[in-house]
Order: C-alpha cells, then sequence, then structure tokens
C-alpha cells in the first residue's frame, strides 16, 4: 500500500479559506499538491494532463457542478472524493456510492479518506 | 154585472200575475247578476297568485253577491318561526272600524266559524240567545258596526285543517237568505282551494330558491378554491366534469372529456398509482386522495390533487357512484420544490460556512506568536466574516457592491475617516466575491490599525478602482505611516490575499512593501465578480 507521502493531490475548492486549509492539512500530511484549482476550467485542464495520484473535488464550483471534472478523472482512472455541504444527496446519478467527505472534516477524516483511495489503485 | 164583475176578476188576477212576473223577472235578473259575479269572482280567485289579493276579490265579490254591508275574512298565518297569528281582510268598511279591535275570541258567537263545525246565519244576531254572553264586551265592543243580519262561513281546505272564516254583515234584520248562505259556503270551499294552491306553490317556490342558493354557493365556494368538480357512474364509466375541472385538465368547458379522456391525460408514471386508488375507492368504498401529474394537450405539465368519496351504494352494497373534486396544485408543488433546494442550499452554505470558521481558526492559532493573541485575532476575523454575511443578509443575498463591502469592514475601526476613495463607478459583487473581498480588506485594515498607516494619527489610506477590459483594478497605498519593511514570514493575511483571494476570483493580488507605506494592487476578472 502507497504511503501518502509525497502523494499527488489535485485540489479543487472555490473558497479561498477553506482551499487554504486544505492545502494546510495536505501539506502536514506529507502530500503534494496539484492546483488548488478554483474554476472548471482550470480543473479540467489538469484532470486532463497533470500526474495527479488522487483528488479532492468540492461539489459545488461557484454555482456550477464538479461532475465534469470527476468523469474526466474516471476516465483516467485516477481515485476521487468529494468534498461537499451536501453529503451524498448533491450527487447525480452517476456518482452515488463515491467516497464523500462531509464539511468540515478534519486532518484525520482526510488522511483516512485518501488512504482508502490509494488502496482502490493498489 | 156578473160579466163585468168576471171581467174585473180577470183584470185582478192578470195585475197579480203580471206583478208576480215582474217579480220573478227581477229575481231571475239578481239570480243572473249573482251568478254572473260569482262567476267573475271565481275566476278572479282561481288566477290570484297571493293570499291577500285571493282574500280580498272574495270578500268584494261576496258582499255584490250578498247584499252585505260589511264582509270580512280572517284568517290564521303561521309565521317562519313557527308562530299562529291572524290576519284580516274588509269590505264595506274604513279599515278604522277595525283599529284597535281585538282579534275575534271563540266567544259563542264565533267559535262554530273558527273550529269549523258549522255555518251561522242569523236575520237578527243581536236577537241570537249565544249573542253578547260573553262579558265584559258582550261579543263585540260598544261601538263596533252595527250588525243584525249576519252570515258566517267556516273556511277550511280538503285536509279539514282551518284556514280562516268569511263573515258578513248587515245592518238591517233579515237580509241573508239560504241562496246567499250556499252561494258563500260554494265561494268559501274556492277560496280555501285557492289559498291552499297558493301556499302550496310558494313553498315549493321557496324550497326551489334555497336549493338554487344553496347551489350557488357550492359553485362560487369550488370556483374562487379553483376547485373542479367531479362524477364517475362506476359500472357505465360515464363521466361529469365541470367547466373547471376541464380546464385543470387543460380542456376548454366546451369540449368533451370522457374518463377514457382522464386516464389517458394522467402522467404514464403516475397513471398505475391513480387506476388502483381508483380500484380501491370503488372496491372498498374508501376515501380517495391522491395527487399526480397531468399531461395538456398542449404538452404542458401540471399538477392535480383530486378528492372524491364512494357517493351512492348500490343494493348489492357495491359503489355506484364516485363523486369528488379536483384542484390545480402546481404552484405549491413549485413551491415544494424550491423550498427543498433552499433547505439544501442553506444547508450546503453552513457547513461551508462552517470550513471557512475552521480554516480561520487553523490558520489563526498557526500565524499568532503567542495563544494569548489568539483569542482576539480569531474573534475579528469570525466577526469580519459575520458582517460581509449581515451585509449579503440584507440584500437577500443576491450580492453587494465592493463599496458596501469597505464600509461595513472598515466601519468602527479606528482611522475609518482617513481611508480616502477614488473611482468612478461602484462594483457588483456576487455573494462568493463579497465574502473573500470582506475577509482580505478586514485582513488589510486590520494590518494597518496594528503596524501601518491607520497606527499613526497623520497617517492616510487611498483606495482607488477602476475597470478595464473587464478586469477590476484596485489599488490600497497607505501613506504616512511608521516606515515599512518586508516581514520575516508571510502571515495569514498576505497568504489570503496573494495565494486565497488570487486564487478564488482568479486574478492576481500583489503587496508592495514600499517603506513610505504599504501598497496592495488587485487585478480581478469582472466575471469572476459579477452575481
Amino acid at each position: 500500500m502507497k504511503t501518502l507521502s509525497s502523494l499527488k493531490v489535485l485540489v479543487v475548492e472555490d473558497e479561498a479559506l477553506v482551499s487554504m486549509l486544505v492545502e494546510d492539512m495536505l501539506t502536514d500530511l506529507g502530500c503534494a499538491i496539484v492546483g488548488p484549482a478554483a474554476e472548471i476550467e482550470e480543473a479540467l485542464r489538469l484532470a486532463g494532463s497533470a500526474e495527479i495520484d488522487a483528488a479532492l473535488l468540492d461539489v459545488n464550483l461557484g454555482g456550477r457542478p464538479i461532475f465534469p471534472v470527476a468523469d474526466a478523472l474516471k476516465a483516467r482512472g485516477v481515485p476521487f472524493a468529494f468534498a461537499s455541504g451536501y453529503g451524498e444527496a448533491g450527487l447525480t446519478e452517476d456518482h452515488r456510492g463515491a467516497t464523500v467527505l462531509q464539511k468540515p472534516f478534519r486532518e484525520a477524516d482526510l488522511r483516512r479518506v485518501l488512504e482508502s483511495l490509494v488502496g482502490q489503485t493498489a | 154585472m156578473a160579466k163585468l164583475a168576471e171581467t174585473d176578476i180577470r183584470e185582478d188576477e192578470e195585475t197579480a200575475l203580471r206583478a208576480r212576473l215582474t217579480d220573478l223577472e227581477a229575481a231571475l235578473a239578481d239570480e243572473i247578476r249573482k251568478s254572473q259575479t260569482l262567476a267573475r269572482v271565481i275566476e278572479a280567485v282561481a288566477s290570484s297568485t297571493d293570499v291577500d289579493t285571493c282574500v280580498q276579490v272574495v270578500i268584494d265579490g261576496a258582499r255584490e253577491i250578498s247584499g252585505a254591508a260589511y264582509g270580512a275574512f280572517f284568517y290564521n298565518v303561521v309565521d317562519p318561526n313557527g308562530e299562529s297569528y291572524t290576519l284580516y281582510r274588509l269590505s264595506g268598511a274604513p279599515p278604522e272600524a277595525f283599529e284597535g279591535f281585538p282579534m275575534p275570541r271563540k266567544t259563542e258567537v264565533f267559535a262554530p266559524t273558527f273550529d269549523g263545525t258549522g255555518v251561522v246565519r242569523s236575520d237578527d244576531i243581536t236577537r241570537d240567545p249565544r249573542y253578547g254572553r260573553n262579558a265584559p264586551r258582550r261579543g263585540m265592543p260598544g261601538d263596533h258596526l252595527p250588525v243584525r243580519s249576519y252570515l258566517a262561513i267556516p273556511v277550511a281546505n280538503r285536509r279539514g285543517e282551518m284556514l280562516g272564516g268569511l263573515f258578513f254583515g248587515h245592518p238591517e234584520p233579515g237580509k241573508f237568505s239560504a241562496r246567499d248562505e250556499t252561494l258563500m259556503v260554494g265561494l268559501g270551499a274556492q277560496v280555501a282551494a285557492t289559498v291552499d294552491l297558493i301556499r302550496l306553490s310558494t313553498g315549493a317556490l321557496t324550497e326551489l330558491e334555497h336549493r338554487r342558493k344553496a347551489e350557488e354557493r357550492l359553485k362560487f365556494a369550488l370556483d374562487s378554491g379553483r376547485m373542479g368538480s367531479w362524477d364517475l357512474d362506476v359500472a357505465t364509466k360515464a363521466y361529469e366534469a365541470s367547466d373547471l375541472c376541464k380546464v385543470n385538465y387543460g380542456r376548454r368547458p366546451d369540449e368533451t372529456f370522457t374518463f377514457a379522456d382522464l386516464i389517458a391525460a394522467i402522467h404514464p408514471e403516475d397513471r398505475p398509482r391513480i387506476l388502483a386508488a381508483i380500484e380501491a375507492a370503488i372496491r372498498e368504498g374508501a376515501d380517495y386522495d391522491v395527487e399526480y401529474r397531468v399531461v395538456h394537450p398542449n404538452g404542458e405539465l401540471r399538477w392535480l390533487h383530486a378528492r372524491g368519496r364512494a357517493a351512492q351504494t348500490a343494493d348489492d352494497g357495491g359503489v355506484r357512484r364516485l363523486a369528488g373534486v379536483s384542484l390545480d396544485i402546481t404552484e405549491r408543488k413549485r413551491a415544494e420544490e424550491r423550498q427543498k433546494l433552499l433547505v439544501n442550499e442553506l444547508n450546503h452554505r453552513v457547513k461551508n460556512s462552517l470550513a471557512t470558521v475552521q480554516s480561520i481558526a487553523a490558520q489563526t492559532l498557526r500565524s499568532v506568536a503567542a495563544p494569548e493573541f489568539f483569542r482576539d485575532a480569531f474573534e475579528t476575523r469570525l466577526i469580519a466574516l459575520s458582517q460581509t454575511h449581515d451585509l449579503l443578509t440584507r440584500e437577500s443575498w443576491a450580492g453587494a457592491s465592493l463599496r458596501e463591502v469597505f464600509d461595513v469592514e472598515l466601519h468602527a475601526m479606528a482611522g475609518e475617516d482617513r481611508v480616502v476613495f477614488d473611482y468612478d463607478a461602484d462594483v457588483r459583487l456576487n455573494p462568493k466575491a463579497a465574502v473573500a473581498l470582506g475577509m482580505g480588506i478586514h485582513e488589510l485594515a486590520t494590518n494597518a490599525v496594528k503596524y501601518g498607516a491607520l497606527s499613526v494619527p497623520d497617517g492616510r489610506v487611498a483606495v482607488t478602482w477602476s475597470v478595464e477590459d473587464g478586469v477590476l483594478r484596485l489599488i490600497w497605498t497607505e501613506r504616512g505611516g511608521p516606515p515599512v519593511t518586508p516581514p520575516a514570514r508571510r502571515g495569514f493575511g498576505a497568504r489570503l490575499l496573494e495565494r486565497g483571494l488570487a486564487a478564488e476570483l482568479s486574478g492576481g493580488v500583489e503587496l508592495t512593501y514600499d517603506a513610505t507605506g504599504l501598497i496592495c494592487e488587485m487585478a480581478l476578472p469582472v466575471r469572476a465578480l459579477e452575481p
């Protein structure tokens, strides 16, 4: 099983303060941050081409749903989790059953989710 | 002489015969006149439509026929409260003659008439043994009309119910004959039949009016509630729909709308459920209460609420009819949908706000020199966030203007009046941009008050902005404060402005630690700011 150390994690989050918190947590966990992306276009670009081991996706990006980014990651086989205030209720049919990190979350929750995501591909 | 005598006798007989003939002719003329009057009266009675007119026609006619000086009809009336009272109509006497006259009581003279036991006819009532035996008025008031000839006829309908009495009088004795009595009795029967008929038809009309009004009220209630009503014959599936019911299905009132049309109009996904509900209501006589979607002929989708009940049961115990109402509830359904979305959105915002607060706490803790400074720094940031929320709430979270955000964050801060603005036009911000900029401005202002231009009396801050090529260029310039040196490490404020705000608003934010004062330059695309 991979460790989280130097794991490349794409962060898609449109709120500065929340994004900063996630970055700090990931840094503490020893991960390398890809992004953060606050806009769909930037997130899609990174999801399609950047070197990524896992991704943490805010469900709602300034009123626009994140699902195209999730689809792109799915197509590439990159594991991801949604971070959302909506819980699983905010997900589309295609993504029911995906890992959801309910906001607000602790660093330990993030670690657990990332470990399980990496475990899926191991 | 004998011849002469014979002639005389013949002449006498002839004279007598002529006199008798004249009398008979007069009597016949009188009888014809009475018959004609009677025919006219009967016709008038039969064609009268209210009791008062009928009664007046009768007593006028009867007086004419009988030659009575006075005529009166006393009749019983039952008011809507069930109280019985007596009214009267007069002929040949002014109403004053009866003013103050109490209603006739069942004295011995009047009793046979009011009880319906028989006709009283007297050539001179003052000589009648029954007359005036009742003290103190002796049957009639002292100033009452002078009556000697007296004829009183009870008036009852065929069921034997007493309707009243006809009374006739004349100041001279012997005025009423047996023939008059017969005619008056016939007239009385005619009056009874007509009064009965009038009362019956008045009752029927009243009942009809009641029903019409009740139906009108029901229709009004249904119409004002936008409710359609419907009725289904269970056996034949014959379906009757009111105008509004048809409208609920997108039909015009003049269009035919059958049970098959109704089933076809129900949304295919809801149809099996509704058919099952109808079946259950028919089978078990249960209440029918369903909400479902219908597709109007123009393709429009509407929500209906229908309620019904088994309206009639067949002899075998089965339901014969199902009847009820239908109501268009599309607006309510949409409101429920909006409410659900709003609650979800609210939950999302609250959770995001909690994550934001979590972030502020974590980063404040990281950046303070010692734990004892945490509380003040954390609380002022929390209040800054709360103030932007207040501003947005005042505008229903539709957005806020850049100047408003500056004003709430600078409000009550030392040196608030030493911040000078210069811009051509204010800029509208969406809620997210307002919250982000609010936090950024708070960090700039707090820093200025603690370490920068606003920490000394003569310091000034200039805020200028303009929009060019879709980009907002904003410059915060501090002058007159203590000399500025770049910080050893980047604090929370600097990180929030240069990294966080810049990323969130897809632009650039640069802090310049100019010796004469801090300068913060922002270049933010308007598309990321607009509501």
